[in-house]
C-alpha cells in the first residue's frame, strides 16, 4: 500500500514537472544569465539604441576574490567614465573635471540586469522561450518576459548559449514595438587586465561631488503614497538634494526589473511654473501633479498610465 | 475574428468550434488578445477587482495546451463558472468603445476614496482620460531624471538617458550631469 502511493506521489510530481516544462526551461535561462553576468570576467562595447539615439560604451568587469570591479567608458559624445565597485559607483566626467561618488545601492544594470530574486518575475510576466540568433559572434538563447498586466514593459534577452552571458536585452511596449535596445557588438568572456579597470590618471586633482543622500520616512511626516503598483515594491526611501538646493524625498519602487521613483518636494521657492501632466523622456515616462503645496513627480520606465496611477494615489495628512 | 465573438467568449456563451475558434484567435494574439484584456480590465474595474488573479494567463495557457482542437462542453463550462470575475454583456458593450472603457476603469481605480487626477482642461478627452496632457519636459525633470536613474536596474549611472538631447521648457540644453 504504501509503494502504491509512493508511486501516486511520484506519478503526480512527474506529472507537475512536465506541465511546468514550457516556464521552466525559460526561468532556467533566466538563472543562468544571472549567474554569467555575476560571476564572469568579460570586456566588450555594447550599444544602447532608443529612438534614434545610438550611444556606444566599452564595458570591462573584473570577478574575483578580491569583489567585482567595472569600469564603462561612453565612447560617443562627450567623455564619460563610470567605475563601479560593490559599494560605490564614480562618474568621471572629464569636461568638467568632476568626479560624481554615490554610494552604490543593491541595483544592477545591464548586462547584469537581472534581480537576484528572479524567480518573483513570474508574478508579473509570463516567461518563454523564444527562437536562437547569432549576437557578436556567440550564438545565442533568447528568452521573452511578456508583462501579465498593463503596468510594465516588456522584455527580450539574449544570451550566449555556452556560458550564458547577456549579449542583447530589448525593451517593448504593449504594441510589442521596442523601448529600447542594449546589445554588445563585441564581447570576451575570461581575463580582463586590471590595468584596463584603472580610472583617469588625470583626475587627481577633480573636484569630487558626493551625492547627500539620508533615509527618510514619509509616512511619518503625513504622507500616504496610497496603494502601491501591484508587483512593485518599495526598495529605497530616502531624502536628498537636488540640483543645486532644493531638498527632496524620494521613494523608489521596482518590480525587479523596472524601477518606479515619485519625488515630493515643496512648491515654496520654486521659480518654474508647474505643468501637470506626462512628458516622455525616451524610454523613462515622468507624471507630475501638485498636492498639498507640493510637487509630486513620478518618474520611471513603465508605461505612462502606471506611473500617473501611482501618482494619483499621492495624499498628504496633517500628522497629529 | 470579430471582437464580438471574443466578448461572447469572456462570457461563457461560446462552444464546440466558436469557442475553440475563437481560443485561437487569441492564441495569436492582436486585437482579439487586446479586446479579451479591455473586457476583463473592465470587468475588474466593474467589480472593483484590481487586477487580474495570480497566474490567471499561466493557467489559461495551459488550459489551451491541454485543448489543442475540440473543447468538451463540460470543460467550457467549467472555467466559465471557476473564473471569479465573470464578465458581464454590458462590460462588453462598453468595451466597444475603448476608450469609454479606460475612462470607467481610471474612475474606478481611484476607488472614489484617492483624489481624481488633475486632467487638464484643454486637452481632447481621449488623450486626457488615457494620458494626461502631452507636457514639455520642465527644467528640473533633468534633475529628478539623474536622481531616478542611480535607482533603476535599467539605467544605472551609464549615461543612457543622454541629457544633452534634453530640450527642457525654455528651449535651452539641459546642463550635462
Amino acid at each position: 500500500m504504501k509503494r502504491a502511493i509512493g508511486a501516486l506521489l511520484a506519478a503526480v510530481a512527474l506529472t507537475g514537472a512536465a506541465h511546468a516544462q514550457a516556464p521552466a526551461d525559460g526561468m532556467s535561462l533566466l538563472g543562468r544569465i544571472y549567474q554569467a553576468t555575476e560571476k564572469l570576467s568579460y570586456s566588450g562595447i555594447f550599444v544602447y539604441q532608443q529612438g534614434d539615439r545610438v550611444e556606444t560604451s566599452r564595458i570591462s568587469r573584473i570577478y574575483g576574490p578580491a569583489g567585482e570591479l567595472e569600469k564603462i567608458e561612453v565612447l560617443d559624445g562627450p567623455r564619460r567614465e563610470i567605475l563601479r565597485t560593490r559599494d560605490t559607483i564614480k562618474c568621471y566626467m572629464p569636461e568638467s573635471q568632476t568626479i560624481k561618488v554615490e554610494r552604490r545601492v543593491d541595483q544592477r544594470a545591464f548586462p547584469a540586469m537581472l534581480p537576484d530574486k528572479f524567480a518573483e518575475l513570474v508574478q508579473h510576466y509570463s516567461v518563454s522561450l523564444a527562437e536562437p540568433a547569432r549576437i557578436a559572434g556567440y550564438d545565442c538563447e533568447s528568452v521573452v518576459l511578456t508583462p501579465r498586466d498593463e503596468l510594465r514593459y516588456g522584455y527580450k534577452l539574449w544570451a550566449d548559449s555556452v556560458t550564458g552571458m547577456l549579449l542583447r536585452a530589448r525593451t517593448f511596449n504593449a504594441r510589442g514595438e521596442t523601448i529600447d535596445q542594449f546589445s554588445f557588438t563585441q564581447l570576451a568572456i575570461g581575463n580582463v587586465p586590471r590595468e584596463r579597470l584603472k580610472p583617469l590618471r588625470s583626475a587627481r586633482n577633480w573636484r569630487v561631488e558626493h551625492a547627500p543622500v539620508s533615509p527618510a520616512n514619509l509616512a511619518g511626516s503625513g504622507w500616504n503614497l496610497g496603494a502601491e503598483l501591484p508587483g512593485f515594491r518599495k526598495i529605497f526611501e530616502l531624502s536628498r538634494r537636488l540640483g543645486e538646493s532644493r531638498l527632496v524625498n524620494q521613494v523608489v519602487y521596482s518590480d525587479g526589473l523596472a524601477a518606479v521613483s515619485v519625488f515630493i518636494e515643496p512648491l515654496a521657492g520654486r521659480s518654474e511654473a508647474v505643468r501637470p501632466g506626462v512628458s516622455n523622456l525616451g524610454a523613462v515616462n515622468m507624471y507630475t501633479r501638485e498636492v498639498a503645496n507640493h510637487l509630486v513627480t513620478v518618474v520611471g520606465e513603465a508605461p505612462a498610465a502606471s506611473l500617473q496611477r501611482m501618482g494619483n494615489t499621492v495624499e498628504y495628512r496633517r500628522p497629529q | 475574428m470579430t471582437t464580438q465573438k471574443i466578448s461572447e467568449l469572456a462570457d461563457g456563451e461560446l462552444d464546440g468550434h466558436d469557442a475553440a475558434a475563437a481560443y485561437s484567435a487569441l492564441k495569436s494574439g492582436g486585437e482579439p488578445l487586446e479586446a479579451w484584456r479591455r473586457y476583463h480590465l473592465i470587468s475588474d474595474a466593474m467589480r472593483d477587482t484590481r487586477l487580474l488573479s495570480d497566474g490567471f494567463a499561466q493557467r489559461l495557457a495551459a488550459r489551451l495546451a491541454e485543448e489543442p482542437t475540440v473543447l468538451a462542453p463540460k470543460a467550457l463550462i467549467a472555467p466559465a463558472r471557476s473564473l471569479p470575475w465573470y464578465v458581464t454583456r454590458v462590460a462588453a458593450g462598453i468595451a466597444a468603445v475603448s476608450f469609454v472603457g479606460f475612462a470607467t476603469m481610471s474612475m474606478l481605480d481611484q476607488g472614489g476614496k484617492h483624489r481624481v487626477a488633475q486632467t487638464p482642461k484643454a486637452a481632447a478627452p481621449a488623450v486626457a482620460i488615457v494620458a494626461p496632457a502631452i507636457v514639455p519636459t520642465s527644467e528640473s525633470a533633468v534633475d529628478y531624471m539623474q536622481a531616478h536613474q542611480g535607482y533603476s536596474p535599467r539605467n544605472s549611472l551609464q549615461g543612457h538617458v543622454d541629457t544633452r538631447q534634453v530640450q527642457t521648457v525654455s528651449g535651452r540644453i539641459a546642463r550635462q550631469p
